[in-house]
Order: structure tokens, then C-alpha cells, then sequence
């Protein structure tokens, strides 16, 4: 009966022709298992093609017209800075109890070439974990706590107005000082800044506000920059530094005093601003320094992986090559120098692109193996940074109210004699003005050239049309996969439905269509969300633990243990207990959650890829083979031949690398030996991520309940099976 | 044993529902509630909170609430939601009491679309009872689907979203689901004052009257016949008796009876006259009714305010050049009236799926969209939850929805706070979020055309069957 009435289906209705896109599709599903590979290897080299595919830079923006003006900066002005460094180290060499004194000086400083001056008083604030910080906007002012009077930091900021600007407009430049430890670099960057700034008073070009931010670096260089910041662009309309000066009149007494002292009409106890802010320089002068050229590292990620306009790294890079003579570094894992494979696969690169060559002389792409290396190295470290989300400087602080910033840190061929100090002073204050001058000349705020960047040299970038594809193809397994799951468990169940004893009963049902048949992954859907939820439970349980007082990290880390098993356990009895609702019938279902869970790994991933590349990029080189292979260890137990005893080790292998703990210990122990990772230490990681409102962390969770996701499967899988033994 | 399993089903219904307004109440205590109706995606130039609370402010300080181009709703939300804006309960979140009502008024509304399925589902089984195949109900497992459809209504984060968010769209929405209730149960003067209020607060529903008026008809056809408001087309049954060997053609009524029609049109007239009235009062100083139909159906219809949002009329109408925005505006609407007719002759047996498909088009078409309006016709999708248990694409659609709820919100940070990307970023999840409605409303269609086919092959073969 069941078959006539499938002849009389398949005689009504011919079929339907396939378009072949369609067609295409279908195939692509159908093979996937191939295509992931290829799809999945291909993105891998993709990715370390990288270095030979990135382009050269170029300044996009025309406004900016690096260079096209001589460097105004002379030797007045070098000694101007020199004074500066000589009275600050004598100053120190006299007092160092309090920082005021230097404090002082550099104010009066500022007052002499005629700026306006003012002193930025605040208060190192905890950095706070906020779930959904993502989502809003950069934090206003947030309701500070009770502050004890002792612990204060005071910027120093002096602003130029500018003789042509409207005023609407500013740049920053910025200097970290800490005055109870003033190292000789901090001083020298102080007089390199100082000298521009004088230059700047007298200049009649300058259309932008120039600031002189001279942060107090005694609670971190980050503190000081993000406190002035928070000031800067979130004013304060209640009695909230009312009431915190009253609560200090110490520090007070001491600010009134200097007023008194200072002659200058220019110095004001408030808070100064000027116009927005289109760049910032956040200049440092490393102390020691074994190269042998003057170079200048340039530092520009900033935090969740955010990168400023690249005209702006442009054009410091090509006034310190083309008219300064520095070179320019930016930072690489050394590790990758050292390493063999990469080396002979940049020969291999080298000779592909030989051959390439000799066939079509117009085929240009090859590049040095050793240039190949270095590149390789530089990406890695960008990649990691980027990835990491914390700011590399205090620039990272900028970023987050859109404002493009980049540290450049000068590190000086070293020796100590007055005409080599002239020299750098020149140097590095001539490129500072002529950056300022090309900034100065924007008209509107950077918008040309890349934000979404990852750079294999100073002058080299690869651009996010390019390192996209290797992603796309490293994740276009993950929707085939899915897709050929979810189609095999569909048909394959009504096979075994066609299959079983009582057919009459069931094709009928079956014919009719009235089961939820199509709607069947709601219930896999139900696990994974329940799973998801979990995580995301797990993700913010820190911020409550972090309000216990006195945990040494281990306890804590104990604490967050406990607790996300405590709140698993609770899920599972509220939520209707996923493992256990499930029907005997069910066994193939374990296709349909892990096709689920690719598509929702699959959608984390394309999400990851918008906010933060490069964490999304690591997390699908973890993540993507373990999607892939995850299937449960009963089935694989049971079917006992090599093929899946492979796979059984493979999933354990990367079910346990990919656990975030277990890949941070072993990072660990692969840069600083076995001994030294502890439980503790990854707390203490842990905590500085989230301290710094990193994507990258919710990410780290992501992954930490998708490697659970596998051994739920496993799980899942043992809970079936106890099912039917108690039945049978 | 049948009655145990239903209790139990009942118990967790209420149980969801719970669930929900507990949940819905926490975040209302969150402060400054997320943000949410700040967002692009929750509150709209016409749904927003903020402009309400405008609006109310401005006629206080007895000037036109629509001076100065703030505010765009009706009058009437004025005098019935606005001194809510303005009252605060000491040591309680600031719009508390306006939050309560979108709770209520979401919740009203899930009610009013359990009884709406509950209704469909007998109107369901009546028809297969008509058509001898009630043995295929027993074999299945048939949902209920006024309760599915009510707790998708309630625990759409769509709808929890634009509740929190303190947007006016709950209220829309109920005033929709109002009328779709009365059409269904057949109240016509229920239904003639939803579709009334409907059409006053946000226009688009006036296209329901449509499906309402099939209702009806259909409704007289279900005296003499006994199918109801949702049926398989008519020839199924002609077919159906014509092998019984009955010359029913005396039986069925004529495909069209004008006496209901005029019935619901004197309601509807009689409500739209008194809810102008009522506008007309509240505005007589402010420049009468023509400032308001200007203010809100000409805002609705020229597009005026090109503030993002989840539609795809707002980066349009900023890109095109400003000669040839009239022919646009023409175009645009006119889209949404070219599919009435086609659709309401090819479903014009299902008159509460066409009301559906008519939602979901409107609220992808809509120019100011946001989730609310989504919401709406998720909500209404539980009503067909036994018709398209074969729907197609349905994994596909819904990770498609999850994935753009979410990336919508990550391309405007990126946009707007990051800087880092631009228009074009956000208009790209827009547009997605389009297409995906539109391969809802295809596959849901076809779905049910395909349902129908389904029931017309048993009942040719049921003969078969017998004679073999």
C-alpha cells in the first residue's frame, strides 16, 4: 500500500528541474567532507601567504603632504629642550620626595613660550569589567568611589592655540613622565616634546590646537592617558570634583600655593580643553638600547584589536626613513626567527615565484626568504596582539574615543655626550613637527586610508580584503558541514522510519506530514543554547568573584571552578535536563546538535571576524578541526577500527588543547619551561583580559564551553546509552 | 491519561509565561535599561520613547506635539501613555509604570493569540473531520498551536526587546492582533475597532482589511458548512463531495455575500469617525486634524527622517538623487499594494495566513521598520506550527536570525563608536535581515500551498485505498 502510494507521488509530480547553483550546492554538501579539507588546508597556507600578498603602503590621503615642507625645528629650539632636560635632572638630583617640584618646572616651562597651562589632578581607577561594554558607548563618568587622598596623580598639559584654527580642532601630543623615578629616557622625551612645543608657539602655520599632555606614569602610562581622557571628553557638570577637593585640602593647599608662586596670567586651576582631537603621539625614549642605528619602534594596536588609520603610521614611517634617517621597527615574536620551517618555506615561496618568473617575466610576487621570515614574524606579532586585545601603550586609551594614536618610541644609539643629546633632540623633533605639520593640514579627520590592517613590515600591510579570504576559507567548512549533517539526519531518519516493523502506521503518519519533522533540530537547538547559556554565565561569574575581598588568585580561580559546575548543574535541573529528555529513537541525533553547534560556531566565528579579526582567525584555526571532528566516543568506541581510533585521539587530543587552561599552560610551558605555570597565573591572565574590556575574553569562554560542546556530545551520547541498557 | 498530559502541557504554559514577564521586569530594573531605546534596531522616529515623552512635553507646555518635527505618533498615545512618561515612583526606575504597560499590553496580546489558536486549531480539525481524515490527527502528534504561538510571541527576545526598550510597537502590535482576534471569532465590531486603531497608529495594517473581510465571508460559509476561519480551498471540498456521489454545488453558498462587508463597514466607519473625533478634540489648538495626518501618515509615506534602521528605505532614500525621490516613493509603496491582490486571490481560502504573509511583508517593507514589528509576525507564525511542519530552510532561517540580531548591533558599534566601518556595514546586515524575511515569507507560502496539495492527494487516494 505504502508503495503504490509513493508511485502515484513520484508520477504526479516530475522532477523539478535544478538550477546549477543549486546544483553546485548540492554537490558542495554532498562532498564535504573533501571540500572541508581542501577548503580547510588552503586557508592554513593562505594564511601563511600572507607576507608574500601584502602591499606596499601608501599615503592615500592627500591632504597630509608629508614632507613637502622643511623642517623648521633649529638648534634655538634643541637647546630650549636641553635646558628643560638639564633643570628636570637637577630638580630630581636635588628633591625626590614628591613629583610637584618637577611638576612645576615643566609648567613654568610651558608658561614661558606662552601656552596656556593647567594641572590635571586624578586618581588611578581600577579598571572594572562590564558585560556589555561592548555595546555602549565609551563609559561617561561613572560614580566614583571614596578615594584616599594619598594616592593622586597630576598631568601637566599645556595647549598652544592655534593663530589660524577656529579652535575646533586639536593635537595631542603626548608624553609619559613619571617624576618620583624620572629615568634619563623620560627626561629626554620631555625636552624632544619641549622643543617642538616652543617651535609651535612661534609657528604661523598651525591651524589645530597643539596639547602637551605630560601624564603622570606613576600609576602606568594607560592610567594617566585614560583619567585625562574620561575628563577630556565627558564634562563634569555636578559637584563631583567639588566635594573630591574638599575631601583633599592638602593637595589643594599645594595647588594654591603653586598659583601664588606663578606669575603667569595663563596658568588656571580648572580643566582646559581644546577642539576635538584629531591625532595623538604618544612619545617615549627608551633608556637602554644595544642597536646600532637610531631606530624608532612604532606601537598602534590598541584595544580589542583596534588599529589606527594607517595614513597615520605612514607618515611617520616616511619622515623618519626619507628625512630623519631612523629606521623604523615594529614588533615581532623573535621566536619566529629562529625557526627552521618557516625559513625553508619561504625558500619554497622564493623558488615558486623564480619559476613563476621565468615563465611570465610581468610576475612580480616573489620576496626574499629571509625578508619572507622577518614578515611572517611581524604578522605574528600583530596577529597576537591584535588578538589579545590589550593596548600596547598608552595610545590604546585614544582608540577608544576614535581618535587615531600611535606611540613611537625612539631608542637612541646610546652614549651619554651633549652633542649626540643635540642630535637626537633634532632628530626626533623634527619628526614630530613634520608629523604634526602633515596632521596639521587635514581636513577632515582620517578617513582615506585602512583601518583593518595587519602589517608584515613598517612600510608593508595586508589589507582586510585579503587576509579575509584565507578566513573565509579556513570557516567555509563549517556551513557545508553543517548543511550535509542536518540533510543526512533528515533523510536518514525516515529511511529507518520507512525501515521499522509497523510500516502501515508509520509511512502513514510519515505521508501525511503532520509530524514536526522539519522542526526537528529545535530540540539540539534547545542543548546548544542551554550549553551557551552556561558559558555565558561562566563569562560573567569573575566580576562577582572579584568583589570577594582578599583572594589570592588561586582561591579565586578554585572559586570560579566550583561555581560554574555548581551553575551547570543548576541549568541542567531547571532547563528540563537536556541529556535526559531524549527518546530511544534518537540515537542519530547526535548529527543534528553537532550541526548546530557548527552553525553557531559558524556564526561566533563570522561575528568574531567583524569585531576582532585576529582573534577570530586563532580561534578558527582551534576551534575549526575540532567542529569538524567532534563526534561522540561511543560510537567511535564501538566501531573500534583504526580509522576511528584516530579520530578518538585526535578529538581528545584537541578537545584538551583547545580547553583554554590546558592551551595556556602549554604556551606557557613552551616559552618559560613547565615549572613556572601554575593554576594562579591563569586567573592572573585572565583577570587582565577582562580588566581590559577584551572581546577576546568572552571569546576564550566562547571557546571554553565549545570544547565542553564536544565532551557534551561523548556525554550526551553515554546518556542514551544508559538509556536504552536500563530498558533492555 | 490524554487529560493528564494536557494539564501538564497547560501547567508549563503558564509556567513560560511566568518565566517571561519575570524576565522582562529583571531587565526592566537593569539600569538605564541597557540602552535599549536608544538603540536604531528597537525604537524608530515612530515607535520611540523618547519622542513620545517629547511629544507629551511640547503639548504641556501647550505647543503642537508635533512641532519641530519630534514627535510622529497619534494624539491619542499622547493622552493615554504620555503622563506615564512624566511620572516617577520614588526609589523605582524611571519609567516604570510605562514599562508595566508594554508588559501588559504584550501580554494581552499573547492571550489574545492563544484564544486566536485555539479557535484555528478547532477550525483545523473540523475540516479534517469534514474530510474523513481524522485518523491522521490521532497518528500525529499535533501541537497545540495557540499555546506554541502565544509563547513564541511572549518569549521572542524580538518582543522582550522591544518591551524592555520601552518603544510604542507592543501597542501597535496588540492593536493588530485585536482585529485579527475579532475577525476570527467573529466579533465584527471587535475587529472593525483593532483594524481602526491598528491603522491609526501605524497605517500599514489598513491592508488587513482584506484578510478580515475573506474571514467573514468565510465565516458565513462555515454556518452552512461547518469549516472555519483557516480551511483548505473550496474545490477540496466540491471534489470531496462529488466522490461521495452528493450534488452538494445546491449546498455551498455564493463565493461572496455583501451583507457582511457592509456589516464591518459601518463598524469601521463608526470607530475611525469617533477616533478622529477624539484626535480632532485633542488637537484643536494645534492645528486640527490635517496637521496630523500630516504629521504622521505624510511622515510614514515621504520618508522624511533618514535615521538608520533595520529597513532598507532610510540608505536609499539618502543615496537617490533628490528628482527622482517622488518616483521612488511611488515605487516603494506601490510594492506593497501590487502583492495584496495576488496573494489574497491564491490564499483567499486561509484568510489568517494571508493576514500573516500581508504582516511580514509590511514590516519588511515598512519605512521605519524595527524588531517590534518582527516580532508580530514570529508571533504569528505559531499559528501554522501543524501546516508547515515541512517548511523548508527552517535551520537555515533561524541561525539566519540570530546571526543578524546579532551582527546588527556589532556593525553600528562599528560604525558609530569604533569608526571603523561605515554605513554601508550596517546597511549590509539590513539588508540580510530583508532577504531573510523574504525567504520566510516565500518558503511559508509555498509551505502551505504544498500543505494543501498534501491534503487533496489523501483525499483522491482515500477512494483508491478502499477499492484496493
Amino acid at each position: 500500500m505504502a508503495e503504490t502510494i509513493e508511485n502515484s507521488h513520484s508520477d504526479e509530480k516530475p522532477k523539478p528541474r535544478v538550477r546549477p547553483i543549486v546544483r553546485f550546492g548540492i554537490f558542495l554538501v554532498s562532498h564535504s567532507f573533501l571540500v572541508s579539507i581542501v577548503c580547510f588546508t588552503s586557508g592554513v597556507l593562505a594564511l601563511f601567504l600572507l607576507p608574500v600578498l601584502a602591499k606596499n603602503t601608501y599615503i592615500s590621503e592627500n591632504a597630509l603632504m608629508p614632507g613637502s615642507a622643511s623642517p623648521m625645528l633649529s638648534n634655538q629650539h634643541v637647546s630650549d629642550g636641553n635646558r628643560l632636560v638639564k633643570d628636570l635632572t637637577n630638580s630630581n638630583l636635588k628633591s625626590s620626595e614628591t613629583g610637584i617640584e618637577s611638576h612645576k618646572i615643566i609648567a613654568q616651562y610651558m608658561l614661558d613660550v606662552g601656552a596656556e597651562v593647567s594641572f590635571h589632578k586624578f586618581h588611578p581607577q581600577m579598571n572594572q569589567f562590564h558585560p556589555l561594554h561592548f555595546f555602549s558607548s565609551p563609559d561617561s563618568g561613572k560614580i566614583q568611589e571614596n578615594y584616599s587622598c594619598s594616592s593622586y596623580g597630576i598631568n601637566t598639559v599645556g595647549i598652544i592655540r592655534a593663530p589660524r584654527g577656529d579652535g575646533k580642532e586639536a593635537i595631542v601630543l603626548v608624553t609619559p613622565y613619571n617624576a618620583l623615578t624620572s629615568s634619563f629616557g623620560e627626561v629626554l622625551s620631555l625636552g624632544i616634546a619641549y622643543s617642538v612645543f616652543s617651535l609651535l608657539t612661534q609657528v604661523t602655520w598651525l591651524a589645530k590646537d597643539i596639547i602637551w599632555l605630560v601624564a603622570d606614569s606613576q600609576f602606568g602610562e594607560y592610567a594617566a592617558v585614560s583619567a585625562w581622557l574620561r575628563e577630556y571628553q565627558t564634562p563634569k557638570f555636578s559637584s563631583m570634583s567639588a566635594l573630591n577637593a574638599e575631601m583633599c585640602p592638602d593637595i589643594n593647599n599645594l595647588f594654591e600655593i603653586e598659583v601664588h608662586s606663578m606669575a603667569g596670567s595663563k596658568f588656571s586651576n580648572s580643566f582646559r580643553r581644546a577642539g576635538t582631537m584629531t591625532a595623538a603621539l604618544v612619545l617615549k625614549v627608551r633608556d637602554q638600547s644595544e642597536q646600532f642605528d637610531d631606530t624608532i619602534s612604532i606601537y598602534a594596536e590598541a584595544s580589542n584589536g583596534q588599529m589606527p588609520n594607517l595614513d597615520l603610521i605612514n607618515v611617520v614611517n616616511y619622515l623618519a626613513v626619507h628625512r630623519q634617517g631612523l629606521r623604523v621597527n615594529v614588533e615581532k615574536l623573535w621566536s619566529f626567527l629562529n625557526l627552521g620551517w618557516l625559513k625553508s618555506l619561504g625558500e619554497i615561496f622564493e623558488s615558486l615565484a623564480n619559476i613563476a618568473k621565468s615563465l611570465n617575466p610581468k610576475f612580480k610576487f616573489g620576496i626574499p626568504a629571509t625578508e619572507y621570515v622577518e614578515g611572517t614574524a611581524i604578522l605574528a606579532s600583530s596577529l597576537y596582539y591584535q588578538a589579545l586585545g590589550v593596548p600596547t601603550g598608552p595610545h590604546g586609551a585614544f582608540r577608544d574615543y576614535q581618535v587615531d594614536a600611535i606611540t613611537l618610541e625612539i631608542s637612541p644609539k646610546f652614549s651619554l655626550d651633549k652633542v649626540w643629546r643635540n642630535d637626537i633632540i633634532l632628530r626626533g623633533g623634527r619628526l614630530i613637527e613634520g608629523v604634526i605639520r602633515s596632521v596639521n593640514n587635514l581636513l577632515e579627520k582620517f578617513h582615506q586610508s585602512f583601518f583593518l590592517y595587519l602589517l608584515t613590515s613598517p612600510s608593508k600591510f595586508v589589507s582586510v580584503g585579503v587576509y579575509m579570504i584565507a578566513f573565509a576559507l579556513l570557516i567555509a567548512p563549517l556551513p557545508m558541514v553543517a548543511a550535509s549533517l542536518y540533510v543526512d539526519s533528515n533523510s536518514s531518519s525516515n529511511c529507518s522510519k520507512g525501515d521499522s516493523s509497523t510500516p502501515s502506521a508509520i509511512t502513514d503518519t510519515d505521508e501525511h506530514g503532520i509530524t514536526i519533522r522539519s522542526w526537528r533540530w529545535l530540540n539540539s537547538a534547545k542543548l546548544v543554547f542551554i550549553v551557551h547559556l552556561w558559558g555565558a554565565i561562566v563569562s560573567v561569574l569573575p566580576y562577582f568573584i572579584c568583589q570577594i575581598p582578599d583572594c589570592s588568585p588561586t582561591t579565586s580561580f578554585m572559586i570560579w571552578v566550583l561555581l560554574s559546575i555548581l551553575s551547570l548543574l543548576i541549568l541542567n535541573s531547571v532547563l528540563a535536563s537536556p541529556f535526559a529528555c531524549v527518546k530511544a529513537s534518537q540515537e542519530k541525533e547526535w548529527a543534528l546538535v553537532k550541526s548546530v553547534t557548527i552553525s553557531s560556531v559558524f556564526i561566533g566565528l563570522g561575528l568574531m571576524s567583524v569585531i576582532n579579526f585576529a582573534t577570530a582567525e586563532i580561534g578558527a584555526l582551534l576551534m575549526v578541526p575540532m567542529c569538524l571532528l567532534a563526534r561522540p566516543l561511543k560510537l567511535d568506541v564501538r566501531a573500534g577500527t583504526f580509522r576511528s581510533c584516530c579520530r578518538i585521539i585526535c578529538n581528545l587530543v584537541l578537545g584538551h588543547i583547545a580547553f583554554p587552561p590546558a592551551a595556556f599552560f602549554l604556551l606557557k610551558g613552551m616559552l618559560d619551561g613547565f615549572g613556572s605555570a601554575n593554576v594562579g597565573g591563569f586567573w592572573m591572565w585572565v583577570e587582565s583580559l577582562w580588566a581590559w574590556n577584551s572581546a577576546t575574553y568572552l571569546f576564550i569562554v566562547k571557546a571554553t564551553y565549545l570544547s565542553w560542546m564536544s565532551k557534551a556530545d561523548a556525554r550526551y551520547q553515554r546518556n542514551i546509552f544508559n538509556i536504552h541498557s536500563k530498558k533492555g | 491519561m490524554e487529560k493528564l498530559k494536557k494539564k501538564i502541557r497547560s501547567f508549563s504554559f503558564w509556567n513560560w509565561v511566568i518565566a517571561s514577564i519575570i524576565f522582562r521586569l529583571i531587565l526592566i530594573y537593569f539600569p538605564k535599561n541597557l540602552n535599549l531605546c536608544s538603540r536604531p534596531e528597537v525604537s524608530t522616529p515612530l515607535t520611540s520613547f523618547r519622542r513620545l515623552a517629547e511629544g507629551y512635553w511640547l503639548k504641556q507646555s501647550s505647543m503642537s506635539p508635533y512641532a519641530g518635527s519630534m514627535y510622529h505618533g497619534s494624539p491619542l498615545l499622547l493622552s493615554l501613555l504620555g503622563p506615564l512618561t512624566v511620572k516617577r515612583i520614588e526609589g523605582q526606575p524611571n519609567h516604570l509604570l510605562y514599562s508595566l504597560v508594554s508588559v501588559i499590553a504584550d501580554v494581552v496580546s499573547a492571550m489574545l493569540i492563544r484564544a486566536t489558536g485555539q479557535n484555528l486549531q478547532v477550525a483545523y480539525f473540523g475540516t479534517l473531520k469534514s474530510l474523513d481524515l481524522v485518523k491522521q490527527i490521532e497518528l500525529s502528534e499535533v501541537h497545540s498551536s495557540g499555546d506554541v504561538a502565544a509563547l513564541i510571541y511572549l518569549c521572542n527576545p524580538f518582543t522582550i526587546v522591544a518591551c524592555v526598550g520601552l518603544s510604542t510597537s507592543p501597542i501597535e502590535n496588540m492593536a493588530v492582533i485585536l482585529c485579527l482576534y475579532g475577525a476570527c471569532s467573529r466579533l465584527v465590531p471587535l475587529a472593525a475597532f483593532g483594524w481602526v486603531i491598528a491603522t491609526h497608529l501605524s497605517l500599514y495594517p489598513a491592508i488587513l482589511i482584506i484578510p478580515v473581510h475573506l474571514s467573514f465571508v468565510l465565516a458565513i460559509c462555515d454556518l452552512l458548512l461547518g469549516y472555519g476561519p483557516d480551511a483548505p480551498p473550496r474545490k477540496l471540498f466540491l471534489q470531496r463531495h462529488q466522490q461521495k456521489g452528493l450534488s452538494s454545488q445546491s449546498k455551498l453558498p455564493p463565493g461572496f455575500s455583501w451583507g457582511s462587508i457592509i456589516h464591518f463597514a459601518f463598524w469601521a466607519l463608526l470607530w475611525s469617525v469617533y477616533v478622529l473625533v477624539l484626535c480632532g478634540i485633542s488637537l484643536k489648538q494645534f492645528g486640527g486634524l490635517w496637521e496630523m495626518f500630516k504629521s504622521t501618515y505624510g511622515f510614514i509615506l515621504t520618508v522624511e527622517d533618514l535615521s538608520p534602521n533595520v529597513g532598507v528605505l532610510w540608505y536609499f532614500f539618502a543615496e537617490v538623487f533628490e528628482f527622482f525621490r517622488n518616483f521612488f516613493l511611488i515605487v516603494f509603496h506601490v510594492n506593497i499594494l501590487f502583492m495584496i491582490l495576488p496573494l489574497a486571490i491564491r490564499l483567499h481560502h486561509r484568510p489568517c495566513y494571508l493576514a500573516f504573509v500581508y504582516v511580514a511583508i509590511c514590516s519588511m517593507l515598512k519605512s521605519y521598520p524595527s524588531v517590534g514589528d518582527s516580532a508580530l509576525y514570529l508571533g504569528l507564525l505559531g499559528w501554522f506550527v501543524n501546516e508547515l511542519s515541512d517548511m523548508q530552510f527552517s535551520l537555515f532561517l533561524f541561525c539566519g536570525y540570530v546571526g543578524v540580531s546579532l551582527l546588527s548591533p556589532v556593525m553600528h558599534n562599528l560604525w558609530i563608536w569604533r569608526g571603523t566601518g561605515n554605513a554601508n556595514f550596517y546597511f549590509a546586515t539590513a539588508m540580510v535581515y530583508a532577504c531573510l524575511q523574504i525567504v520566510l515569507v516565500v518558503e511559508g507560502v509555498s509551505a502551505m500551498l504544498n500543505h494543501d496539495r498534501k491534503l487533496r492527494s489523501l483525499i483522491l487516494d482515500k477512494p483508491r485505498d478502499a477499492k484496493s
